[in-house]
Parts: structure tokens; C-alpha cells; sequence
């Protein structure tokens, strides 16, 4: 039996057991209100991506302030249906699912919430099919297009016409529309730049999108966009849905969306000062996640993590800086997503004092 | 929590459900034969019968593995662990756990631990204290006021507890300086009432030196300070029953040093492959069976196995042997594979490869189960009762 920590609410930060995984409730709430307040009014939606956070109570919370479709997106069938458990009224899995089991167990999700689920290839949409056909579901299917991450997806607008109308005619699928992932190749905090380098990511699948609607295809979603350009595809009047999720948690690769505030950090302890200069914390790799580097430090000028290993960091403590045995640090991930993929739990912290602890429900639900 | 889809004994590895953690149980039995005969005593090498083998457990975090490990010869009779919340996870893990194909999985508790990590923070030190009443528990320490904190607490409950003190052989994680702050240090505790003086522990660090010779200097030369720091303690009228150092790098040099009476080495019996480049005598054994989702172009191919599920914050995993194809590049959730030659119209989505961890230790820690097989078959699911528990 896992036995994760769980402080009680009004517990003082300085009394948390760590290392430990908090979220900054100020943080959290500022980065749904901006999602809010951006999407409120528009065409287009966030369909929030629900492996950032794996939590159904932050997905309903975002749900539930608003700017959103009503639903979330989910990179794995196992973590699809803790969002349906949890009670999130439609999931979108993102990424292709082809083994047969994985896909019975969706399909017996349909029964429960509305079901979407990518697709890049006809045999994948025939498997599909069966099944859904098998259980007396129906499926939304969902054409992923390559948009320059080099991953899945079709690659042009021909195969993704051919495989839309193959979709469109099989029993037990809907086709839904289509959708692409995409990174920028060189990071900038310039929304023009970012506009610039959204439009010509994402031109393809609004190609593929006109071709659908000229052959009278059904295109009821164009699901696009991340957190960096949630502000400029959330504008093209053709996307439906934005499949943000770094947003929430946050992540210091991030900082150049200075929009949004860190709202997940780790919290270390002190376990030795061997030398003047160095001190050593309790949270390594296995609680930060070190696949973006070091953590940055909050709060503590002249602090800076130099070294980490499976389970310590090694601080620089600069002369005027202090750090004593039992301290605590707060660090700031360089990658929030596999970072909480690690954690049982997050512990919501407003004004220094333990408001809410949530079960990370879906952490270790890779199937 | 992982919500695998369980399969029934039998079940043969191609047929598992993925990203599957999976174990070869029987390379894990050789692994564990390598490292263990290392400590047998013979004619030939009359030093390694006085060492003995700890197992450090965090590696793998698995009850059952660790219930091997203290079955096999060498062995010190007990483990070492990182944390405190891993303490209280190997102390309470079921005894009863079989393998399910009837042959020897070792029962009996886990009632012997060092804890290599520190245990500083006071609500700590009261869970370190009660774990003490309950089994044999050592404590690694690098300071007075923690000693005084640790003595105080064991003291008041009635409990005794055991400590080493961990000296920085150059790896530079703390711990102290070899020498006359280790006499120091040592002096302090032998006078504290709850706490038992055992000795010296050091971990030296990773030794990636490919070249053999240079291994073995590297690592004499890193441990000789901590040799000379126990001769200092009995020489200061301290004895010294614990000399605990080394790792599946270095073991076989350890089990040369005299004056060592213990190696804490841990990666062997599963190993990864930053461990395998300097140790090829261990196979593999611990394997992410991940499927290929996509292969949209035929130099691409795309598996269902990213970051959550082969922990690559040191280094990405290894493509086993697949002539034409290497995996290349990770992201959150997806593997890729670039392919080339006969390679690219092979690995078809559904099939299925191997992948062998970089670091063993950060790979284990994204699952809740070991999927273990013998002979291309599943016999159980083996819950890896450690993970997670950092604090």
C-alpha cells in the first residue's frame, strides 16, 4: 500500500515533510483566470491537456472558471478514464491508440463521456471501427496532421483526405475534424514572432481543414495551438480548440510566456552544510526532473543549484547568502509535465499555509 | 497510481500491454551471481570472504528483488536505502510475495536497514525513531547538531539506533572530509546516549572509466582517505565494524580493499546502460517494452514510451538490437526511432521493442510494478513498494 504524504489543510509550509510537490494557489489561479478571460467571448476554446496535471479536480476547476469546451484532452486511454471517473464530461486522446485492448477499453469509455481519439492511418481507423461497432459505441475520430514536430501524423493534405473520407464512411465513427502539434524551433517572448512562427506551423492543417470542408466533410473541430500560442491560434478564425496544458503548472522553459506564473515548485530541505559555500538538499532528480536542467531557486538571492544527483542538489551559496541544516528552498522546474508524472500528490499553498491537497490521480497511468 | 492491464501468468512478454516495466528474471539471477560469488572467500581471493554485500534497494525500490539479493551469498544480511520513506516501505513490504512459478522467491522480513540518505527535519526523526523499535536501523550522519537531534529522540523513546558517519570521497554530495573531522564527529556519537556507533560509509561517486586500470586507481585512490580515516578512529581507541563503500562500478576492487567490511552497490542486478558501458559482464535486465504507435515516413517511427515512461533525465534509453533502427529522441509521452536500410519498412505499428533504461534509479521511479518474466513468459506483477517514497 503507497503511503503518500498527505499534510492537513492549515498546516504552515515550514511544517511540511519534504520534499515535496506544491502548488502555488495564487500562481494557479491567476493562470486559469488568464485562460478565462482570453477564451470568454471567443470562437475558439482550451480544451485543457489533462497529462500536465493528471488531477480530474484541476480539470474540473478549470472547467468549471471558465473559457474552456467543457472537456479535456488526454495523452493515454488509462488517463482518460480517470478523467471520466473523475467526472470530465468529454476527453480527447491526442495521441494514436492501435493496440487492440487499449482500444476496447475507450470504446467502453464512450459509454460513459464523449470519446475523441486521433488517427493517422486507415487500418488504425478500421480497428477503430471494429471495435466500436463490437461495444455499440461511437467514437470521434479526429485526423492528426504533421505540423512540425517530426512525430505523427499524416503528412499531407491527399493521404488526409483519403483517410477523412474512409473515417466518414465506417460504422461506429464520427469524424470530428483534425488536429497538429507543434513547438517553436527558436523560442521568443515576441508575440509577433510567436504569431509569425504559429501561422506557419499550423498552415497545414487549416489546409487540410479547407480541403475536408470543399468535399463537404464534417469538420466540426480544429484542435490546435499549446500554451505559447494559445493567444494567436486561440485567434484564427478557423481553430475550434487549443490544446493548452503547460499553462497550468507552469515550467521555467516557459518564461518567455510571461502571461502565466510558476504555480509548481518542490520543496527541499537542508540536509547538510559541509562546507561554507555548499549546502545539499533532499530533492533530486527523481522529485524535480532534471530532463530541462536544474531547477532555478525562488527567494533566495545568491542561491543556485550547481549539481544534481537521483536524489540531492548541490547549492552554491554565495557570501551574504545563508542556508543552515533543516532550511527550506523552494525550486522551479525546468519541465512540469514529467515532473509531476513523479508525484502522488500536490499540496495547494496560499499565503504560506496548506489549502488544499490533491490527489494526482492519474500519475503512473502510462497504458 | 499505474492502471496496467493485468494479464494472466503465462502471458508471453510480446503479448504484455505497454510501456510495460519489464524484468528478465533469469539474467536478474545471473546479475546477482556475478556480483555476489565476488564476495565469496576462496584460496584465490582470501580478502573478499571478510566483505560483504549490501544491496542499495532504491535503485529498484522491489521488495522481491531485495528478498534475492539477501539470498545470495555475500550478502550482509541487510540493505541500503536512500530515504527514510524507502526505510518504512522495504520494513513493511509483504514477506509472502511469490513469483508465481513456484520456484524460490526468499521470504522472511527486510529487518535489517541503512539509511544512506540524512534524516535532519524533527517530524522525521520521530518516524526515524519509531522504524528503530520495530528493526535493525542505521543512519548515515555529517554533523554535530543532527547527532545531538538523532540522540535526543532515541534517547526519550527508548530506542537504539545505529549510525555511520559519511565522509565525501570527491563526489562532492556532502558528507565530511576524511580525518580528524570524522575522530571528531566519531567522539560525539560514541557519547550519545540512544546512539550506537557502527563505523564509515562513503559513497565515491560514479566511475565511468571504460579502461580497467584507470578504474581501479580512480577508485583506490578516492577510498584510500576513508581507509586512512578508519585507521585514525582505531587508532584514536574507536572501533570501527563498518567500512561501507563501493558500487556495481567498483565492487570488484572493493572486494580487494582491506579495511572495507562492506559494498553498497545496487544498479547490478537490472542494470542501465550508463552502468553496462564500464560493466559488461551484467546483462540487462530491466527492459521498457514500449509499441510502435506510428510509423508515418519510412525513416520514422514512433513509440508509445516518452519521458513519464523511461525517465531520461541523464540520458535516453537504448534501442535494443534492431539493425537500421535507433531511438534518437524523447518527448513527454513518445519515443522516436530513426530508421534506416531494411529497418524502414519494419516496426509497423503494433509492433514491439525493447528499450534498456540510461539510469536505472530514475526509470524504475515512473512505475508501480515490475512485470516479471522468465523464459519469454510473464509470472507476476511485482510492486515496486519504494517508489515515490523520497521523504
Amino acid at each position: 500500500m503507497q503511503v503518500a504524504y498527505e499534510p492537513q489543510p492549515g498546516t504552515p509550509i515550514q511544517e511540511l515533510d519534504t520534499p515535496c510537490l506544491i502548488l502555488d494557489m495564487a500562481a494557479l489561479d491567476h493562470n486559469m483566470d488568464v485562460i478565462a478571460d482570453f477564451y470568454e467571448g471567443r470562437h475558439s476554446k482550451l480544451r485543457g491537456h489533462s497529462k500536465n496535471h493528471k488531477s480530474p479536480a484541476l480539470a474540473l476547476r478549470q472547467i468549471q472558471r471558465g473559457g474552456t469546451v467543457g472537456g479535456v484532452c488526454a495523452a493515454k486511454v488509462a488517463e482518460a478514464e480517470v478523467m471520466v471517473q473523475g467526472g470530465v464530461a468529454s476527453v480527447f486522446v491526442t495521441s494514436e491508440v492501435v493496440a487492440p485492448p487499449k482500444i476496447n477499453r475507450l470504446c467502453s469509455l464512450a459509454n460513459q463521456a464523449e470519446i475523441l481519439v486521433a488517427c493517422e492511418t486507415e487500418s488504425n481507423a478500421r480497428d477503430l471501427s471494429r471495435a466500436a461497432t463490437a461495444q455499440g459505441v461511437n467514437l470521434g475520430v479526429v485526423i492528426e496532421q504533421e505540423t512540425g514536430l517530426l512525430r505523427c501524423g499524416v503528412q499531407e493534405v491527399e493521404p488526409g483526405m483519403a483517410l477523412a473520407q474512409l473515417i466518414n464512411s465506417l460504422p461506429g465513427l464520427s469524424l470530428k475534424g483534425v488536429m497538429s502539434h507543434q513547438m517553436m524551433a527558436e523560442v521568443s517572448s515576441d508575440r509577433e514572432d510567436r504569431a509569425t512562427e504559429a501561422h506557419r506551423l499550423i498552415q497545414p492543417v487549416l489546409d487540410l481543414r479547407e480541403a475536408m470542408i470543399d468535399a463537404g466533410l464534417p469538420v466540426e473541430i480544429v484542435s490546435t495551438g499549446e500554451t505559447w500560442s494559445y493567444d494567436i491560434a486561440g485567434d484564427m478564425p478557423e481553430v475550434t480548440e487549443i490544446q493548452g496544458g503547460s499553462y497550468l503548472v507552469m515550467e521555467t522553459s516557459y518564461d518567455y510566456m510571461e502571461d502565466f506564473h510558476l504555480a509548481g515548485k518542490i520543496l527541499t530541505s537542508i540536509i547538510s552544510v559541509p562546507r561554507p559555500g555548499i549546502a545539499i538538499g533532499d530533492a533530486g532528480a527523481r522529485a524535480v526532473c532534471g530532463i530541462k536542467g536544474l531547477p532555478r531557486v525562488e527567494g533566495r538571492p545568491g542561491v543556485e543549484a550547481v549539481d544534481m544527483d537521483a536524489d540531492r542538489t548541490v547549492f552554491q551559496v554565495a557570501d551574504g547568502a545563508e542556508l543552515a541544516v533543516g532550511d527550506q528552498v523552494l525550486l522551479l522546474p525546468g519541465q512540469q509535465d514529467a515532473m509531476v508524472s513523479r508525484w502522488d500528490r500536490f499540496i495547494g499553498i496560499r499565503d504560506g499555509v496548506v489549502e488544499a491537497v490533491w490527489d494526482i490521480e492519474a500519475r503512473g497511468c502510462h497504458n | 497510481m499505474e492502471r496496467p492491464i493485468f494479464q494472466p501468468a503465462g502471458t508471453p512478454t510480446e503479448e504484455l500491454d505497454t510501456p510495460a516495466l519489464v524484468v528478465d528474471v533469469g539474467t536478474m539471477e545471473q546479475n546477482i551471481a556475478v556480483l555476489h560469488n565476488a564476495f565469496q572467500g576462496s584460496a584465490s581471493r582470501p580478502a573478499a570472504g571478510q566483505i560483504r554485500v549490501r544491496p542499495h534497494v532504491s535503485c529498484h525500490g522491489c521488495p522481491e528483488i531485495a528478498r534475492m539479493q539477501l539470498a545470495a551469498a555475500g550478502n550482509s544480511g541487510g540493505v541500503a536505502v536512500s530515504s527514510l520513506g524507502e526505510a518504512e516501505a522495504f520494513a513493511a513490504a509483504d514477506d509472502d510475495i511469490s513469483d508465481g512459478d513456484g520456484s524460490s522467491a526468499q521470504s522472511g522480513p527486510i529487518d535489517d536497514i541503512l539509511i544512506a540518505g540524512r534524516v535532519v527535519t524533527a517530524a522525521k526523526i520521530r518516524r526515524l525513531v519509531a522504524l528503530a523499535g520495530e528493526i535493525s536501523l542505521t543512519v548515515a550522519v555529517d554533523n554535530s547538531s543532527n547527532i545531538n537531534d538523532l540522540s535526543e529522540a532515541a534517547h526519550a523513546a527508548g530506542a537504539t539506533l545505529g549510525v555511520l558517519i559519511d565522509m565525501d570521497a570527491g563526489y562532492g554530495f556532502g558528507g565530511v572530509t576524511p580525518g580528524d573531522d570524522a575522530v571528531s564527529l566519531a567522539r560525539t556519537i560514541a557519547g550519545a546516549p540512544g546512539l550506537t556507533f557502527n563505523g564509515i560509509m562513503t559513497y565515491e561517486g560514479p566511475l565511468p572509466m571504460t579502461d580497467r586500470a584507470e578504474l581501479e586507481a580512480e577508485t583506490r585512490r578516492r577510498l584510500q582517505p576513508i581507509l586512512d580515516t578508519r585507521t585514525a578512529l582505531e587508532q584514536a581507541g574507536i572501533e570501527v565494524a563498518t567500512v561501507s563503500v563501493g558500487s556495481t562500478y567498483s565492487y570488484d576492487v572493493v572486494s580487494q580493499l582491506p579495511g572495507v567490511t562492506e559494498v553498497q552497490a545496487g544498479v547490478y542486478p537490472l542494470m542501465d546502460v550508463e552502468t553496462l558501458r564500464i560493466r559488461p559482464e551484467f546483462q540487462p535486465a530491466a527492459k521498457i517494452l514500449a509499441t510502435i504507435v506510428s510509423h508515418p515516413v519510412a525513416h520514422r517511427a514512433v513509440l508509445d514510451a516518452g519521458h513519464k515512461t523511461t525517465g531520461p533525465d541523464f540520458g535516453v534509453p537504448v534501442l535494443e538490437a534492431f539493425p537500421g533502427a535507433v531511438a534518437t529522441r524523447f518527448s513527454a509521452e513518445h519515443g522516436i526511432l530513426d530508421l534506416e536500410g531494411p529497418a524502414t519498412d519494419q516496426l509497423m505499428p503494433n509492433d514491439k521493442v525493447h528499450l534498456v533504461p540510461f539510469n536505472l534509479a530514475l526509470c524504475v521511479n515512473q512505475y508501480d510494478y515490475i512485470r516479471a518474466v522468465r523464459d519469454g513468459k510473464l509470472i507476476g506483477y511485482w510492486p515496486i513498494a519504494g517508489r515515490g517514497r523520497l521523504g
